[in-house]
């Protein structure tokens, strides 16, 4: 008995761990794959939309932006931030007409190709076809179009008659209950034509503004002036079984999507049609890897002569899997099986020690790229307001002034960023033209005496107020109730303490918030604004009094208006970046230091990590991928991969020892007691 | 029985139906369509692009009773929300999600099979193996072995499944690289390394409180006269335990087992969404936190039609399984 108890037994463990030692493998991919060159990443949650006239998202950015082809793109190495010519000859001048608009000329490439589709055979019988000017053209009217909700339709007004277009789109539908189920391309074509968007040959796209907006360029690099043939909007309607566009892009740039699966997989493969790899734009720019970068790229390895001049992309396939929790998709980082990572909160000490990469990351050949990106966090004063406003006069101002230099963002990077982020001097971010890394704002420095000082000469001594005799009482408005959201909330409310000012907390969801500032109900409250493009324009425009919210429902929520700086700002937007143009900006920096409508906190910093075995990476700072310029030496992450991760075996062992000591004894005693 | 069975789907239906009326109270009552919509669109969207999302959904309709179109103006007094939820629920016509207007019974259909792939052996080797150690220690029972399996059942029981999920990753993933640490990939060559930690750590997980309940109703039963009977006759201790113990005991196992058998389909919330398996329970957490109100209705729906449908499978394995129950 006692016998075939454990001669079965044993035979069971013996067998299960022989399953399990053949089983035994953490290579989460096709074991085939390994030796081709493809880019493991991972995605948190699918994007809602990538649809290139509304997805306005870096999770969908990450597969539109190589997707579909743009007019512009950004020089990969060179900063600050440089426009080259992509699906467009040339990078096109300002021709100033005698209205007063300003026409750009977009020569397109000829022979450019979308990418193979079935749109294009059930609907014309090809398998694709050529890029050409209307394409855009169709693209900006969807922005247009009300229906389909762009974000940027307020850029695009810019255009002459872009809102007369979607004025009579309105029109020709509420009008006819039948043109709506016209088809789309039908619908735009009767609708009119944007005056301001000719197509002169195929290959020419003409765009005139009605006012002067050199920025438009920059919009030109984004998706949502991609050409986009209207096929794939006909086919792609989600309707009986077939996909939407949303989740159908139809491009034509370096990559196409080879598996969009929203719950676990995203998969992008190198497009065989791009205009780039055909041979007759062959060293165009954007086709091959640049020559010339900023000063470091040498050092850093991102202007190795082997890769100098050659065609991209380099990388074959791009694999996202989906990763809903932090802690294991770093896991898989570490292991070899993710390419990039980010490093998460619970593991930053432990990768990054005194701002470099520990030791053991350094041994494994991780590497560490910071970027600052383009945005900035601030805490902004309602000017609207009349305790701490423009109608407080100096006392408002010195009110302003006091409280600013209390904030301390050293302080706030070490308690909420593990140290991460550059401290904020004015609304220019670093990377952009006007930021000088030597300029200190007066008020930004941590100051409590002076702070004190003109509190006292704001008529609040020690933050009482005379009338009362109490404490200043302000409020602090927020939308971020989480408790990390209020804990930061809390560590501004404790600095403005020290001076005696009693500041109260009202957070309260987007919605009320959003209510509460189109109310103006509000005194103090903080945000940011990350940039669109790398323009100087795109951040002070934030406080100019055409854009105040009380005013347009414009972005400038603190409603700063101030006669000098709208006029600086005026001269300043149309400049070309030159000595002038900084002067400008010198001195609309000046306004705002002693103004302090903002106390100006710090544009992110965001670390990266990359394995040893990608090369010419450089981070960009925007959501803009550029997978075509990176490379993988596949063999050295085999052979990484392999070191890293050998099966241990011997708690196998150890267990199965476990068990039968465990076991034979009892056997032995249950029998003898029986006995 | 058959008409007992009859009048336990009858009760069965209006336990569904009430499940639907309060679903409908949670999810537009006291939920705002407006909300909804906003929620969906965005927040920025202007007025006339969220009225259209809610009227291409149907969010549109009063909730009750329809009195803008009265019978004479040709209209229906049950054009309303309600009406619409119920036909669609019972009908099974989920519609479209609200996060991304995908077909809520795709979805469904592609998310069955990674969760059934999870908990079906997750649920197999999971008795089996509780009933194995239950069997096995209530033959050692009060030795050091029943002792320390019931100290050792405590202490599993009282872990929360997250730490299991952490640090089965952690240890079994990341220090013994056994397993994948997360993933998933249906191919059919590879798919079964993402599933072992995850129905390991699962296993661990239930066994604790399985295996002191299995015991507890075994070691009553080995107190039985038949079991001196069996003994005497000269029966092995296999078989006493493995024949007649167990079949014995099977009536209060099968009360825990066949109840949870539809919620198979279901999957796992927390193990698919630690370990990345797009199953149905995935698909749960994504509609919680994307605002899937569709979705999310559909789930909890399922949920209790199958919670129902195992209270119903129950009551029938009883008589099957101990011929002396009868259902009247």
């Amino acid at each position: 008995m006692t016998k075939s108890i454990s001669r079965s037994s044993l035979w069971v463990v013996i067998g299960v761990a022989l399953a399990f030692l053949t089983a035994c493998d953490n290579n989460p991919y096709t074991p085939d794959d390994s030796s081709k060159k493809i880019l493991y990443t991972w995605f948190r949650e699918a994007p809602k939309t990538l649809d290139p006239a509304v997805a306005y998202t870096t999770s969908s950015h990450q597969f539109t932006g190589v997707i579909y082809p743009s007019m512009l793109e950004y020089h990969y190495l060179k900063r600050p931030y440089q426009l080259t010519p992509s699906l467009a000859k040339s990078v096109p001048a300002p021709e100033v007409l005698p209205n007063g608009y300003v026409r750009y000329r977009f020569d397109m490439r000829e022979g450019a190709m979308f990418e193979k589709d079935l749109c294009f055979e059930e609907l014309a019988g090809v398998e694709h076809r050529e890029i050409v000017a209307s394409d855009v053209v169709f693209q900006l009217k969807r922005v247009a179009d009300p229906a389909i909700n762009s974000p940027v339709v307020s850029v695009f007004s810019k255009i002459a008659g872009f809102d007369e277009f979607i004025k009579a789109l309105t029109e020709a539908r509420a009008a006819d209950p039948d043109f709506s189920s016209r088809r789309i391309d039908q619908q735009y074509k009767e609708a009119g034509d944007i005056e301001g968007l000719k197509t002169p040959t195929p290959h020419t796209l003409e765009v005139t503004l009605k006012e002067p907006y050199p920025q438009i360029l920059y919009w030109f690099t984004m998706q949502f002036t991609s050409p986009v043939p209207w096929e794939a909007v006909v086919y792609y309607d989600g309707q009986d079984g077939r996909d939407h566009l949303r989740d159908h892009p139809v491009g034509g740039g370096p990559y196409r999507m080879a598996s969009y699966n929203k719950q676990f997989r995203v998969v992008l493969e190198r497009n065989p049609d791009w205009w780039g790899a055909s041979p007759a734009h062959r060293g165009a720019p954007g086709t091959v890897y640049p020559s010339e970068g900023e000063p470091g790229d040498k050092e850093r390895g991102r202007l190795d002569p082997k890769y100098v001049g050659q065609p991209v992309p380099f990388i074959d396939r791009v694999e996202f899997r989906r990763e809903k929790e932090a802690i294991p998709s770093f896991g898989k980082f570490l292991q070899g099986y993710f390419d990039l990572s980010g490093i998460i909160q619970e593991s930053f000490d432990q990768v990054i020690k005194n701002d470099q990469l520990s030791e053991e990351m350094v041994e494994q050949g991780v590497r560490l790229e910071k970027s600052v990106s383009p945005d900035v966090f601030y805490i902004g004063f309602n000017m609207d307001d009349p305790m701490v406003g423009h109608a407080a006069g100096e006392r408002g101002r010195k009110l302003r002034q006091a409280m600013s230099l209390v904030v301390d963002v050293e302080e706030f990077k070490r308690v909420f960023t593990n140290g991460r982020g550059v401290p904020a001097q004015s609304p220019v971010p670093p990377g952009v033209f006007g930021y000088e890394e030597d300029y200190q704002n007066p008020f930004r420095v941590v100051d409590k005496e002076k702070a004190k000082k003109k509190l006292e000469e704001a008529g609040y001594p020690g933050g009482v107020d005379p009338e009362t005799g109490q404490p200043l009482r302000l409020t602090f408005d927020t939308a971020d109730t989480t408790s990390r959201g209020l804990l930061q909330s809390q560590f501004y409310v404790r600095a403005w303490r020290t001076i005696g000012i009693d500041v109260e907390i009202k957070a309260t969801n987007y919605n009320q918030f959003q209510e509460k500032v189109r109310n103006g109900a509000y005194q103090i409250f903080n945000w940011g604004w990350v940039a669109d493009y790398p323009d100087a324009e795109n951040f002070l425009f934030l406080l100019e009094s055409g854009q105040a919210r009380s005013v347009s429902d414009g972005p400038n929520t603190a409603n700063f208006q101030y006669a000098r700086y709208d006029a600086l700002f005026k001269q300043m937007k149309t400049r070309a970046n030159d000595e002038t143009r900084l002067e400008i900006i010198r001195e609309m920096k000046d306004i705002l230091a002693e103004e302090r409508p903002w106390i100006e906190l710090f544009s992110r910093e965001n670390y990266a990590l990359y394995h040893g075995w990608m090369q010419n990476v450089k981070p960009f700072g925007m959501s803009v991928p550029f997978y075509k310029y990176w490379d993988i030496d596949p063999d050295l992450r085999t052979e990484n991969r392999a070191a890293w991760n050998r099966p241990v075996l011997w708690p196998v062992y150890v267990l199965v020892a476990l068990f039968f000591a465990i076991l034979v004894p009892g056997i032995r005693t249950f029998y003898r007691e029986r006995q | 029985m058959v008409a007992y069975i009859i009048r336990r789907i009858g009760y069965g239906f209006l336990t569904v139906l009430g499940v639907l009326f309060f679903l409908f109270i949670l999810f537009f009552a006291v939920t705002d369509p407006d909300d909804i919509a906003r929620k969906a669109v965005g927040e920025r969207a202007p007025p006339e692009v969220y009225e259209q999302w809610k009227r291409n959904k149907g969010y549109d309709k009063p909730l009750f009773v329809n009195t803008e179109h009265g019978w004479l103006s040709g209209g229906r007094y049950t054009d309303t929300l309600l009406v619409d939820h119920y036909t669609r629920m019972l009908t099974f016509q989920f519609g479209q999600s609200d996060a991304d207007d995908a077909l809520i019974s795709k979805r469904i259909r592609e998310g069955a099979g990674p969760s059934l792939m999870l908990t079906v052996p997750l649920f197999l080797s999971g008795m089996a193996v509780a009933v194995m150690v239950s069997l096995f220690v209530s033959f050692f029972r009060e030795t050091y072995i029943d002792r320390m399996a019931l100290v050792l059942c405590m202490l599993a029981m009282s872990v929360t499944i997250l730490l299991y999920i952490i640090g089965g990753q952690y240890l079994i993933g990341k220090v013994l690289h056994w397993f994948p640490i997360s993933g998933f990939d249906p191919d059919p060559t590879i798919v079964y390394k993402f599933l072992l930690l995850p129905i390991l750590v699962g296993l661990v997980n239930g066994l604790g409180a399985d295996v002191r309940f299995y015991r507890t109703v075994f070691v009553e039963e080995t107190t039985k006269d038949y079991v001196r009977t069996a003994r005497a006759k000269g029966a092995g201790e296999i078989r006493v335990m493995g024949n007649h113990v167990l079949r014995n005991a099977l009536i209060p196992i099968l009360t825990q087992i066949v109840v949870a058998i539809p919620f198979l389909f279901t999957g796992s919330l927390l193990l698919e969404s630690f370990f990345g398996i797009p199953g149905l329970g995935s698909l749960t957490i994504d509609a919680i936190f994307g605002n899937d109100f569709a979705t999310l209705r559909t789930m909890v729906y399922i949920g209790a039609l199958l919670f129902v449908t195992g209270q119903i499978l129950t009551d029938i394995s009883y008589t099957l399984a101990d011929p002396r129950i009868r259902l009247e």
